[in-house]
């Protein structure tokens, strides 16, 4: 037990997610310009801005599900292979909750949770569903194990995707607008969820509208505006006194709705 | 012709024909199948040339005529030295052009499943291979049960291009035209050979109902 | 962003990292060579069983072959547009019959539909070659084509008319209705016009099976494009080259009338037609 603690304290300063200079195109747009971040373990990082500002690349770029073209991405210390095995289990690391819920269409809510345990990380269907189920109770929807996804509200969907992504044991969970598909009666319990995760200390980067969701569980904001980061502080500081312009007015432009 | 002096002298012919169209059906469909699969997978994969050999050869099988195909098999390749036996030539027309639907709907059934659940698979840490085993191939099979009912309903009406080879035993087509062409089969002859062809078409289309009902995905 | 062309084949691989750029460069080069050497052996066969000899070729310059060929493609597409024109209004009938709501008429109408779609078309065609005449009927060679042809299509039109009806929303009949319009008016002023526009490219689609099914005109001794062909071999005694430009001259009709399906679907927004002969 005390070997494990050690280790931990070990590697407590190597970033769990670590951004170097990243950069990228799509065509001609620089979506992404000299991008610099780390997330530490347990640490909760909001990233807000306006539409188009690029955030949502940079948090498909941790996995690699999108390319960079210059630049690196560490994770735990260890760069982001470009391809093959290593990428597929650096990946395995990584949980990612998508706007789009993206559960399996064919498989029921269980087999959703189980599929990956078992075919990625080799682990026997009865240990796969005893964790599963524990898993959907803890985000509430165990009760619907053995329907399948189009049965359930968004709502529900989005609980089984985080539940999915807890599966893996991942290092971090990667949440891109994880509500932005929502009705607004399901928002509310999805954010409930990743409350939980956060107290519970998981590292979470998260892409989001919810401004107040923001203030609440994040650690840090980064507010992203045309492809770089603009601003990075402690909630608090950054909701109260925006330092630039642009998070000025785009916070005056959120609070206007 | 009454039926009865029909079944009398010429049943256990209807039954062999039955059986040759059956038979011809069976091969032709699991054929096509396979090709159908070869030539998708060649569709789906990174290698350009090989994509566009897999595009042309679903444009030249869903284009050409049965008639014309079976015809150049026939009278056209022996001019390359190439002869094949009518039996041959006819299972090549027809598995050949069936193999270019099934690619069609291979490709409509792997497009129901959303870029998303591809991405999600990803970044779940699965494979290519896993995420197709996964995710992409059990999807397409099962939205595409109902296309491939059709498929091999239309394989076992172009198995009737048989009729137009010397074959012998011959198919449930060549027998009509077998029959006419000795004896006055009239409507009759015609009749048997039609709701033989239409009972097999009907018992095909309701396994394939039964089958999309118990596999359809909710979407 | 995935519409229909950006579709599953660019989703399924990720962005290829140096080692996958460099297995699909030696694969591209790989199956290049191959394509190289197999057309080559294609062409080497044709050159050694002496099929790329002028005497072969060299009346495809004349305008008399191409004459002979253009009125074999209007026999073909006279014979494809009688049909058609049968097949639509024999589909309209039968679908109207399956919706009548007078059960009798349903069952048979969608016994008749069965029919029609479970039959080999070469079967209709030996009805109407053989079995017709027997009754001292005696028909033109246009209409022992045009009718199997247009029976055995005018089921699946029945059908896909159909489907166009459902796809018309309830409200339409339910506001036409409430304006006091007759039944009959409702079904052919306001559903119908609309089914139509959703079946279009199914339509078109359907018109590319009438056209395949035409060459069996042979059968019938009807002049169509296959039959004008074979006259054109015994004159030049040609026919592998015959044939091969015949085949190509009927896949690329079919091509375009298969790519105007699509792009009439793609405008409509509705779904591509599912057709498999």
């Amino acid at each position: 037990m005390e070997q494990v603690e050690k280790n931990v304290n070990n590697v407590e300063n190597v970033p769990v997610i670590e951004l170097r200079h990243v950069d990228k195109h799509f065509g001609e747009l620089h979506v992404l310009k000299d991008i610099n971040l780390s997330v530490k373990k347990g640490e909760v990082v909001v990233v807000i801005g306006p539409s188009g500002s690029g955030k949502s690349t940079l948090c498909r770029t941790i996995n690699r599900l999108e390319t960079i073209d210059s630049g690196e991405i560490l994770i735990d210390g260890t760069k982001m292979p470009e391809e093959g095995r290593k990428l597929a289990g650096l990946r395995s690391q990584i949980g990612m909750v998508f706007q789009s819920f993206n559960l399996f269409a064919h498989k029921t809510i269980l087999d959703n949770v189980t599929i990956a345990p078992m075919d990625v990380l080799h682990k026997s269907k009865k240990e796969a569903r005893e964790e599963a189920m524990e898993l959907l109770k803890r985000v509430g929807v165990d009760n619907q194990a053995a329907k399948v996804p189009a049965q359930l509200s968004g709502g529900q969907q989005q609980r089984v995707a985080i539940a999915r992504a807890l599966a893996m044991h991942p290092k971090a969970i990667l949440f891109d607008e994880p509500t932005s598909a929502l009705d607004p009666e399901m928002i509310g319990e999805v954010l409930d969820v990743m409350t939980g995760l956060a107290k519970d200390g998981m590292t979470m980067v998260i892409v989001t509208h919810e401004m107040n969701f923001a203030r609440r569980v994040a650690d840090r904001v980064i507010f992203m505006d045309d492809g770089s980061i603009i601003e990075e502080a402690a909630p608090e500081e950054f909701f109260e006194h925006p330092k630039t312009r642009r998070a000025q007015d785009f916070l005056n432009s959120v609070k206007a709705h | 012709m009454g039926i009865q002096e029909l079944l009398s002298q010429y049943g256990d012919k209807y039954l062999q024909a039955l059986f040759v169209t059956w038979k011809l059906t069976a091969v032709s469909f699991v054929l096509a199948f396979l090709i159908g699969i070869l030539i998708t997978i060649m569709r789906v994969c990174p290698v350009k040339p090989l994509r566009w050999v897999g595009d042309f050869y679903v444009q030249i099988f869903r284009n050409i005529p049965g008639a014309t195909l079976l015809i150049m098999l026939v009278y056209a390749l022996p001019y390359l030295n190439v002869v094949l036996s009518y039996y041959t030539c006819v299972l090549t027309a027809t598995s050949l052009i069936p193999a270019a639907f099934c690619s069609e709907y291979l490709m409509a059934g792997m497009n129901t499943v959303s870029i998303g659940q591809i991405e999600a698979a990803r970044a779940l840490g699965m494979s290519f291979g896993k995420i197709l085993k996964n995710v992409v191939i059990p999807q397409a099979l099962r939205s595409s049960v109902l296309p491939m009912t059709n498929l091999l309903v239309a394989t076992m009406l172009t198995t009737a291009l048989a009729s137009q080879v010397p074959m012998n035993p011959t198919d449930l087509t060549g027998l009509v035209s077998h029959i006419n062409t000795r004896a006055v089969g009239g409507v009759t002859a015609f009749l048997i050979s039609a709701v033989l062809y239409c009972a097999t078409a009907v018992v095909i289309g309701q396994i394939g109902n039964l089958i999309d009902r118990k596999v359809r995905i909710l979407r | 962003m995935n519409n229909g062309q950006t579709s599953i084949r660019d989703a399924l691989y990720e962005a290829p990292g140096p080692r996958a750029r460099r297995w699909i460069a030696a694969g591209t080069a790989a199956v290049l060579l191959l394509l190289a050497a197999l057309i080559y052996g294609v062409i080497h066969q044709f050159a050694i069983n002496g099929q790329l000899d002028a005497r072969y070729w060299s009346f495809f310059a004349r305008y008399t072959t191409w004459r002979f060929i253009g009125n074999g493609l209007a026999g073909t597409l006279t014979a494809a547009l009688t049909a058609g024109v049968i097949t639509f209004f024999a589909g309209l009938l039968l679908m109207l019959g399956r919706i009548s709501g007078i059960r009798p008429l349903e069952w048979l109408c969608t016994a008749l539909i069965e029919f029609s779609r479970g039959v080999p078309t070469l079967l209709f065609i030996y009805f109407f070659f053989l079995v017709v005449p027997q009754f001292g009927i005696k028909l033109q060679p246009i209409w022992k084509i045009a009718m199997p042809v247009a029976i055995s299509a005018a089921g699946v039109v029945a059908e896909v008319l159909r489907s166009g009806v459902n796809a018309v929303p309830k409200g339409q009949t339910e506001a036409a209705v409430s304006l006091g319009m007759q039944k009959g008016s409702v079904f052919f002023k306001i559903v119908f016009p609309q089914a139509l526009r959703y079946v279009v490219p199914a339509l078109i689609s359907e018109v590319v099976i009438v056209l395949k099914d035409t060459t069996f005109a042979y059968v019938v001794n009807y002049a169509d494009l296959m039959q004008n062909a074979k006259v054109l071999i015994s004159n030049y005694d040609a026919l592998l080259s015959v044939y091969l430009v015949v085949a190509i001259i009927y896949i690329l009709i079919n091509y375009i009338l298969n790519k105007l399906s699509v792009a009439v679907a793609r405008r409509g927004e509705t779904a591509k037609p599912v057709r498999s002969r």
